[in-house]
């Protein structure tokens, strides 16, 4: 059996750090992640999250610019590592591969993960 | 940023406060982001709010500190104090065996006066309406007698205290008729405090009943209740008792109830309980009896009654029930909660329904005093600790140089002295468990250290005052000893610890605390020797009182001549009223020139030869005579306070008699007799008149005994008694005896300030001796150094003691007017009292010193004649 190691949560968290980019940092995750899935979270949540990640190595961060509105506080910005990257699209696969053997989506193409 | 795009000041202190310091930077600016971006679309509230709630989010696991105290303090370094501390304790045996010691003692003493002062404060908490229970006390003030406050009153008051304050929502009366013989067939059996109670009884009070119904057992006339052991005596179950009937003066009394006997916590003590309703019929209506003092009354008021507005309507009150236009200057009715009846009535007076009557300002004097008591202990731990702080150094060093924080090495002595603390408290347990016997003896009680253990939260307490006692006395030295530094520790420090401003000023502390108490005791010792030496004005040793009933009278002067046949009795007399207390009070009238006079003295009715056979002495005129037709009713010997308040030119021959005599037809006043103290000497002697008057009949036989011939008096009395009074059983006290319970309050309180003197004393003296034997090691050089330069021994012992010497003498100095200050209010409370003898002071200075001299002699002694060579080579 093939294992994900990877919570539902987080890995929504690793997808939108990737979505994000350069601006991958705790309140703009905790921003998107509201606006992507309407579910309300908190910033400490996320970073909870994101240092979790990092131990495991999918993850790596480091300190990035400030802003006026950070009352000129750095930020700490996340980028996907390729171990990372991996273990996303295994995770994919590894459902992909799942949702081939239902009868009834065989063929259908959804997104999974959220609903 | 203005004020008003700030986000929340308490919630960024408080993100700080517990967050990693390496996050603080990113997470604090996340926040401010947020709250910027929420205040541009939400209310300045809301973004606050949300502020709030994402700095709580913050408190997980991975984002706050590791508070390095709370993971240092793991089993194994307790393992490790622990290990240090017994070694510690096992080192030094003789300190550690003072410390527990003094602490022990000192716990233990806490231990029995908590207990005592609890037994006292249970009394007549059993009642759960006992917060709103009143008892109803007047304030007499009658021309020509002192002043005074009574637990009596009129009959009549309570059903129209009830008819006239909504306040009141129900009363109920006692009248007590005091021992009373009761037959059942051919058991005839003398029962105590026998009282007539109003049906309303049991809605006051929770006596539980084994038998009977609460509602309507008293509801009859006729009617009796009997407690559990008071019909044993008739019966032989509490069952076959129920129903029947008991025979009482003349008539037969229905047992409706059994009563569980009642508990020694209760003020209020019966053997029988009689219904009012048996009094409340017909023409003699108590209901309606007024101006008479002869019941006690009890209110219950609805709950939030103002007892100040309704002790302000009592004047009317009065004055609308009774016409006298005198009433509200003879009487101020006032209320005293059910609590404050046991602990604080001890100026009331003609109190006869209070058992065991304390007085309950000694109690906060306990209390003081076990706190002097814990402080000396304290004070011992706190100075042998840190006086022995040099023998650590060493440790201490080596524990800071591998690294041992400050905090930690803290912990170590605040864990070693709670440890100490910990085994004073179980010391302290077999202690009270051994003395707690001897001491009961001692004081007349039956205090238990079970009771500590019945309720779990006393023994919590006592186990937090321990480790609080633990940690206090620990925070000291532990400051002390983690306060040095490195390098000084490692030196090995310097010798200038023998002087510690702290350390003398808490010896200082603590023989003032001890010179004090021990002051104290001779004092309250003095004035107790004094109430019982002093000059009464009659002989109270000796005297065998007698309870009479109407044959008893009737043959009074069969008895009498019988008994004074026999070669050890001394004297015989009989009397109305018992010395001791004070005596009824009536109205009296005087024939003077200017006018009848109307006063109100204490009066006792009397036999003609009670004044010799009590040794009370004339001071003008003559003494009863049965000679004299006369003196039978119409003759009056008053006394010196009597005769000053009247103020007449030619007492003796003057006309006087009761209230109710014709004018006319009043007897005279045929002589002065000294003051005597009739009452006890709390009280000032009040005016009294004495009265031969047979006809009302006595209430007591006082038969007075040649001293040593005690058993073969009472034996004969007895003999002579069943032969002449079939009717009644023969039952006797000794005056003495009574006179002992009057002052039982204060010998109990002298007892107590002795034994505690005693123990301060002595812990103080534990910790000198400790003390001594730690600084005197400290300058065994110096003493090695003087002796081989040429110094004598009481040199060097003068030398050693001087220190010692002159802190008892600061402590003398700063105590001595406080302890008289103190002493003299208590004394005031005496009307007799002694005058306080600086001597006594000096006495308890010197005694202070002398025993702390002898107790450090042992060190000094045997310093000053060691070897100088040995001293030299130390080290």
């Amino acid at each position: 059996m093939i294992e994900t190691r990877l919570g539902e949560f987080e890995e929504v968290i690793l997808l939108l750090t990737g979505i994000l980019g350069e601006e991958a940092y705790a309140f703009k995750i905790a921003e998107e992640f509201e606006s992507q899935t309407k579910r309300s979270v908190s910033i400490g949540a996320v970073h909870s999250t994101l240092t979790r990640l990092e131990e495991k190595g999918f993850l790596k961060s480091e300190m990035g610019k400030s802003t006026a509105e950070r009352g000129g506080r750095r930020k700490r910005i996340y980028t996907i590592t390729a171990y990372g990257k991996k273990t996303l699209t295994a995770a994919k696969e590894f459902k992909q591969a799942l949702w081939d053997q239902f009868p009834g989506f065989a063929t259908s193409k959804v997104s999974f993960g959220l609903s | 940023m203005s004020a008003n795009t700030k986000p929340p000041g308490l919630a960024t202190w408080l993100l700080k406060s517990f967050l990693r310091d390496d996050l603080v930077e990113e997470v604090q600016g996340d926040l401010d982001e947020k709250f910027q971006t929420d205040l541009k679309t939400k209310s300045r509230y809301k973004a606050k709010w949300d502020y709030w709630y994402q700095t709580l989010n913050y408190l997980r696991p991975f984002a706050i500190k590791k508070f390095k105290r709370l993971s240092a303090m793991n089993n194994q370094l307790l393992g490790n104090y622990f290990k240090i501390s017994t070694r510690n304790i096992l080192k030094h045996k003789m300190i550690s065996v003072i410390n527990v010691f003094s602490l022990a003692i000192g716990l233990a003493a806490c231990v029995v006066i908590y207990l005592f002062v609890s037994d006292e404060q249970s009394f007549d908490s059993f009642h759960s309406k006992s917060s709103h229970i009143y008892r109803l006390d007047e304030v007499q003030k009658f021309t020509g007698t002192n002043e005074q406050k009574v637990a009596l009153s009129m009959p009549g008051m309570g059903p129209a205290l009830k008819r006239d304050f909504p306040e009141v929502n129900n009363y109920v009366r006692f009248w007590l008729r005091g021992k009373q013989l009761m037959t059942k067939d051919e058991t005839k059996q003398l029962i105590d405090n026998v009282m007539v109670v109003d049906s309303t009884f049991f809605d006051f009070f929770d006596f539980p009943l084994i038998h009977g119904d609460v509602n309507t057992c008293l509801d009859r006339p006729l009617t009796i209740l009997l407690t559990e052991s008071t019909a044993l005596k008739f019966f032989k179950s509490t069952d076959e008792a129920l129903n029947k009937t008991i025979f009482w003066d003349g008539r037969d009394y229905q047992i409706t109830g059994i009563l569980k006997d009642v508990p020694e916590n209760s003020h209020i003590q019966f053997e029988a309980l009689m219904s009012m309703v048996t009094y409340t019929k017909g023409e003699d209506n108590v209901n309606n009896s007024w101006g008479g003092n002869w019941m006690t009354t009890y209110l219950l008021l609805e709950p939030n009654s103002n007892i100040k507005r309704m002790e302000e309507k009592f004047p009317k009150f009065l004055s609308s029930h009774m016409d006298d236009p005198q009433i509200n200057s003879n009487y101020k009715l006032f209320l005293q909660r059910l609590d404050q009846v046991h602990l604080a009535s001890n100026d009331i007076e003609h109190d006869y329904i209070n058992y065991r009557k304390f007085n309950g300002s000694y109690l906060m004097i306990f209390y003081v005093i076990a706190g002097f008591i814990l402080v000396i202990a304290a004070v011992n731990f706190m100075n042998l600790t840190t006086a022995r702080a040099s023998h650590r150094w060493k440790e201490i060093g080596v524990r800071k140089t591998i690294g041992a924080k400050k905090l930690q090495l803290f912990g170590q002595f605040i864990f070693e002295s709670v440890m100490l603390a910990g085994i004073a408290l179980t010391v302290a347990l077999l202690l009270d468990i051994l003395f707690i016997p001897i001491l009961n003896d001692l004081i007349g009680r039956q205090l238990s250290i079970v009771q500590l253990f019945h309720n779990v939260w006393q023994l919590a307490a006592v186990l937090l005052a321990t480790l609080s006692l633990g940690i206090i006395t620990g925070i000291y030295p532990s400051f002390y000893m983690t306060s040095f530094n490195l390098s000084r520790v490692l030196k090995g420090g310097n010798k200038s610890e023998g002087k510690s401003v702290l350390r003398s000023t808490l010896v200082v502390i603590q023989f003032g605390l001890a010179i004090g108490m021990i002051v104290s005791t001779l004092i309250v010792i003095q004035q107790l020797s004094f109430m019982k030496e002093s000059d009464i004005g009659f002989d109270k040793d000796q005297m065998l009182l007698v309870n009479m009933n109407n044959e008893a009278n009737e043959k009074f002067e069969t008895i009498k001549k019988e008994l004074q046949k026999q070669s050890m009795i001394k004297g015989v007399t009989a009397s109305g009223q018992r010395l001791g207390n004070n005596l009824h009070q009536w109205g009296f009238k005087v024939k003077a020139d200017t006018g009848v006079l109307s006063i109100t003295p204490s009066n006792v009715n009397v036999d003609y030869d009670y004044l010799t056979v009590y040794g009370m002495e004339m001071k003008e005129g003559r003494g009863f005579s049965k000679d004299n037709l006369n003196d039978n009713g119409r003759a009056f010997v008053i006394n010196e306070s009597f005769a000053n308040e009247l103020k007449l030119k030619e007492t003796i021959g003057t006309r006087a008699g009761h209230d109710w005599y014709h004018n006319d037809s009043l007897g005279t006043i045929i002589g002065v007799v000294k003051d005597f103290n009739f009452n006890s000497l709390h009280y000032k002697v009040n005016t009294l008149a004495l009265v031969v008057h047979p006809e009302w009949g006595y209430n007591e036989l006082s038969v007075k005994i040649e001293k040593g011939r005690n058993a073969e008096g009472i034996a004969a009395v007895k003999k002579v008694w069943d032969e002449l009074v079939p009717s009644y059983p023969f039952d006797y006290t000794f005056l003495d005896a009574h006179f002992e319970e009057v002052y039982r309050s204060d010998k109990q309180m002298s007892a107590v300030v002795t034994i505690m003197a005693g123990l301060s004393i002595l812990i103080s003296c534990i910790g000198l001796f400790g003390l001594a034997a730690i600084t005197i090691e400290q300058k065994t050089k110096e003493i090695g150094v003087r002796k081989v330069l040429g110094a004598t021994e009481s040199q060097i012992t003068v030398l050693l003691s001087r220190n010692f010497a002159g802190l008892i003498g600061i402590a003398f100095v700063i105590v001595s007017p406080v302890a008289y200050l103190t002493l003299q209010r208590w004394l005031e409370t005496f009307a007799y009292r002694i005058e306080i003898n600086l001597l006594v002071f000096v006495a308890g200075g010197v005694l202070a010193l002398v025993i702390g001299m002898l107790v450090i002699s042992y060190h000094t002694l045997r310093s000053a004649r060691a070897n100088p060579v040995k001293a030299l080579r130390y080290e």
